[in-house]
């Protein structure tokens, strides 16, 4: 055999040797890997809605959901908005909780984040950040408050506090959640949030 | 070539040949990857499971390899492990993964794998390159593991998680960033240096 043909035959028969393997290996793990995604979405929607057992989509578009969340006996406990829009060094990526009927914000989760460490990415921490959200009036657009109050009570319905240090990430946050806020009052308007609405058409 | 006996194709991987601070290879997820111990760890790992299975494997076929197509085969059998390493954690360590990032599929661009393909499993044993593999991955996860520590020490007050210095401690945040990570190595290189030379001298 030839030089040139024999280095064609082995790459080609490497090629085919890798592909055939990884095929394999990546038909073995997909349905895992979705299941670790959904579950990360799930444990999300359960935590923000409380009482919640199981998340349904209600309406989806790009870098936006809306989940129903339900209780144990199928009752609408709670709204999940799962949101994205851009930090301070990449995309930020949320989990908004809301009452049944729209109007108080339960909780917030940080899904995803790549602030900087120690200043930005305090946004996931519960107790310099995330708690201010907790009970928040959804009625209106939500501002921030600078430099920080001293304690919760000091802040208005519809004022959360700054983290010191990281304006830029916690203003990226409000931005998410006022334009989250947004689509789901049009949404609303528009019919389009009815926890039935899947099951009726 | 000399002939060595297995332990000393090991243990130079540890020291004498540290794929860190002697050779100077792989700085990317030893920077990018080592402000937490646990991140280091799985780093060392992952790139542990790509070298020694790529330098076995390599060194099992290289008598059918066309030299003028090497490296694109060996390329191909260490991308092949690399997405092997990647799909596994994302299966079965999802937080790791999600930490680590774009860092697991970089793996295959880590001079260490290729450079011991091309220096040391084509041209030895299958055994030889199997332990000059292990000796290799040992002083890569033991140099992130030193790197780590540090860095997380330092940078939040805790090891593998778990705060182990008190409330008094205020972090050093630049520890955690990148600066951190180009300091912590610059000073562990020049104590490996002065610590050699010191050895030679006697």
């Amino acid at each position: 055999m030839s030089l040139s043909s024999r280095m064609v035959a082995v790459l080609t028969l490497v090629g085919f040797l890798s592909g055939g393997f990884l095929a394999t290996v990546g038909h073995l793990t997909r349905e895992r890997i979705a299941l670790n995604k959904k579950m990360e979405v799930e444990r999300a929607i359960l935590a923000v809605v409380p009482g919640a057992s199981a998340g349904r989509i209600i309406h989806e578009e790009k870098d936006f959901t809306v989940y129903a969340g339900q209780d144990k006996d199928g009752q609408l406990a709670g709204f999940a908005v799962y949101a994205a829009g851009t930090g301070f060094q990449d995309k930020i990526v949320l989990m908004l909780g809301l009452d049944v009927s729209l109007s108080r914000i339960n909780s917030l989760t940080i899904l995803e984040q790549k602030e900087t460490p120690g200043l930005g990415a305090k946004i996931t921490d519960e107790t310099s950040f995330l708690v201010y959200w907790e009970g928040k009036d959804f009625g209106k657009p939500l501002s921030l408050r600078k430099p920080p109050a001293a304690s919760r009570e000091s802040l208005s319905a519809s004022e959360v506090n700054t983290i010191t240090g990281a304006t830029i990430s916690s203003q990226a946050v409000l931005q998410i959640v006022n334009s989250a806020r947004e689509r789901i009052i049009n949404l609303n308007k528009e019919g389009k949030l009815n926890p039935e609405g899947k099951d009726a058409k | 070539m000399p002939s060595k006996t297995a332990a000393e194709d090991f243990f130079k991987g540890l020291w004498l040949e540290n794929p860190i601070f002697r050779q100077m290879l792989g700085m990317c997820p030893t920077l990018a990857v080592t402000n937490t111990v646990i991140n280091g760890l799985a780093m060392g790992l992952a790139t542990s499971f790509v070298l020694v299975f790529s330098s076995f494997l390599i060194s099992l076929i290289k008598k059918f390899i066309p030299n003028q197509v090497r490296i694109a085969s060996y390329i191909v059998v260490i991308a092949s492990f690399v997405t092997i390493a990647d799909r596994f954690l994302a299966a079965y360590f999802w937080d790791i993964s999600k930490a680590l990032g774009p860092f697991v599929p970089l793996i295959v661009v880590n001079c260490i794998i290729l450079g011991r393909a091309e220096a040391f499993a084509s041209k030895n044993t299958v055994g030889r390159s199997v332990i000059d593999a292990l000796g290799m991955s040992a002083g890569f996860i033991l140099a992130l593991l030193v790197l780590s520590s540090i860095r997380e020490i330092l940078g939040s007050g805790r090891f593998l998680g778990y705060r182990i210095l008190g409330t008094w401690f205020e972090p050093w945040i630049i520890m955690v960033l990148p600066a951190g990570a180009f300091i912590t190595l610059g000073v562990m290189m020049a104590i490996s240096i002065q610590v050699e030379r010191k050895r030679k001298g006697r």
